[in-house]
């Protein structure tokens, strides 16, 4: 009978917790996919991903926040229902929702670097109102630009028209996000942060 | 309901998930450069082909609802114009195919998430992407299903008690943001528990994978995948 040997590579504690953050946030996100509210100002209603966004990028940074935004893609691709409605597959990556879904990292890495002011982690409560706002916007303009962008090359959309099927109706409730996310990073209500 | 993995014994439930995926990719690949009806015909009967492979049925596309709206609407809002003619049926058309191709890739998509375990498809992920990314990936990945639905459940207790204590009078920015804060925290909590039980139990970046084979059903399969990627690259060229 052979035996074989193999030294084991162990992953540091600090790592470990990054990672399990990391998917604990992916996770996350994917379970605000399933979280409605009535939009007061449009007839179709929120979801909270974007909010997920904001928030990895806020309280993980911007190395960990987009990595977490990967790991989320990456479950979805292989079947986790964490996409809009509870879908989930490959399709999703290279559908009409393709650019929204790849604009994700990108967001949360944006909202990150702006909040921190570089790779190293600061407390978010620290930082000022106008940062914190400031982020999150920028965090939306480049969640739609890549998302109509998306739309329009899938579809074959012109630009405006893109913009009334993938934009119009969901902008206003992005103001109630960023609104609720700076109460959230305002109020040091997250413990663990 | 929700599209899961459903145990069985079909074609696709016996291919390695590498194949599959790579057919996806090929499948995605030709569907966008072969966007004209003649094409997306064969392709259709080939979508077809993977949910029936899978034991899958139309049901199974009930899942991606929330898709149909944006689909439905692309191709009249593309057609709509101001001012006479007021709708080009040319440009509805264009843009009424690209919406029917987004459909064929849920079809297929939907073959693979319905016939594939979740060891199998990270063993896939962990064996293409090397090294610590990889690991990053597979182990990230495996977590997420199996979290998924413990925080689901977080947030809806924290719905709940928000209701129960009255918050339907909030303001919907302060129902969002108490129930986003009991999910974070929920979050946190079990992510740093994760994270020291993890490094207590050896953790590492070089486990032990499941086995995964390619056996002779998935060469045709294979084919399959890189025909379809070649016919894509044909268009190009």
């Amino acid at each position: 009978m052979s035996t074989r040997t193999e030294s084991v590579d162990l992953v540091g504690d600090e790592a470990a917790t990054n990672l399990a953050r990391a998917a604990l946030f992916a996770a996350l996100v994917g379970a605000f996919a399933y979280v409605t509210f009535p939009n007061p100002v449009s007839p179709v209603s929120v979801t909270l991903q974007v909010l997920g966004v904001f928030l990895a990028g806020v309280y993980l940074g911007p190395a960990w926040g987009p990595a977490a935004l990967l790991l989320y893609l990456a479950a979805g691709a292989l079947g986790a229902p964490v996409f809009e409605g509870g879908s989930a597959g490959v399709g999703a990556l290279l559908g009409e929702s393709a650019g929204y879904l790849w604009s994700y990292p990108l967001a949360a890495g944006v909202v990150g670097a702006v909040v921190h002011r570089g790779t190293a982690l600061r407390d978010p409560s620290a930082a000022g109102l106008g940062t914190l706002v400031a982020a999150m916007v920028l965090g939306t303009v480049v969640i739609y630009a890549l998302g109509v962008a998306g739309l329009a090359l899938v579809l074959s959309l012109g630009p405006v028209e893109a913009v009334a099927v993938g934009a119009v109706a969901f902008l206003p409730a992005e103001a109630l996000k960023i609104a609720a996310a700076v109460g959230i990073v305002r109020s040091d209500a997250i413990t663990a942060a | 309901m929700t599209l899961a993995y459903v145990p069985g014994d079909s074609l696709a439930h016996r291919l390695d998930p590498r194949t599959k995926l790579l057919v996806q990719i090929g499948f995605a690949a030709a569907a966008y450069a072969h966007a004209t009806p003649r094409g997306l015909a064969a392709l259709t009967a080939l979508a077809g082909g993977c949910l029936w492979a899978a034991d899958g049925d139309i049901a199974d596309l009930w899942a991606y609802r929330v898709a149909f709206p944006v689909l439905f609407l692309a191709p009249l809002v593309a057609g709509a114009t101001l001012g006479s003619p007021w709708f080009r049926a040319a440009r509805a058309a264009e843009t009424a195919l690209a919406s029917y191709r987004v459909l064929l890739l849920l079809v297929v998509a939907a073959a693979y998430v319905r016939s594939t375990p979740v060891r199998d498809s990270r063993a896939a992920l962990q064996r293409t992407v090397p090294g610590r990314a990889g690991t990053f990936l597979g182990a990230g990945v495996a977590l997420v299903f199996r979290f998924l639905p413990l925080l689901r459940r977080d947030l809806l207790t924290a719905r709940e008690a928000v209701r129960a204590r009255g918050g339907d009078r909030l303001p919907v920015r302060e129902r969002i943001r108490l129930v986003a804060v009991a999910g974070t925290n929920r979050a946190f909590g079990r992510a740093d528990r994760l994270g020291t039980a993890l490094a207590a139990r050896c953790f590492a970046w070089n486990p032990t994978l499941p086995r995964l084979s390619f056996e002779p059903a998935d060469y045709p399969a294979l084919a399959l995948g890189v025909g379809l990627l070649a016919v894509a690259a044909a268009a190009v060229i």
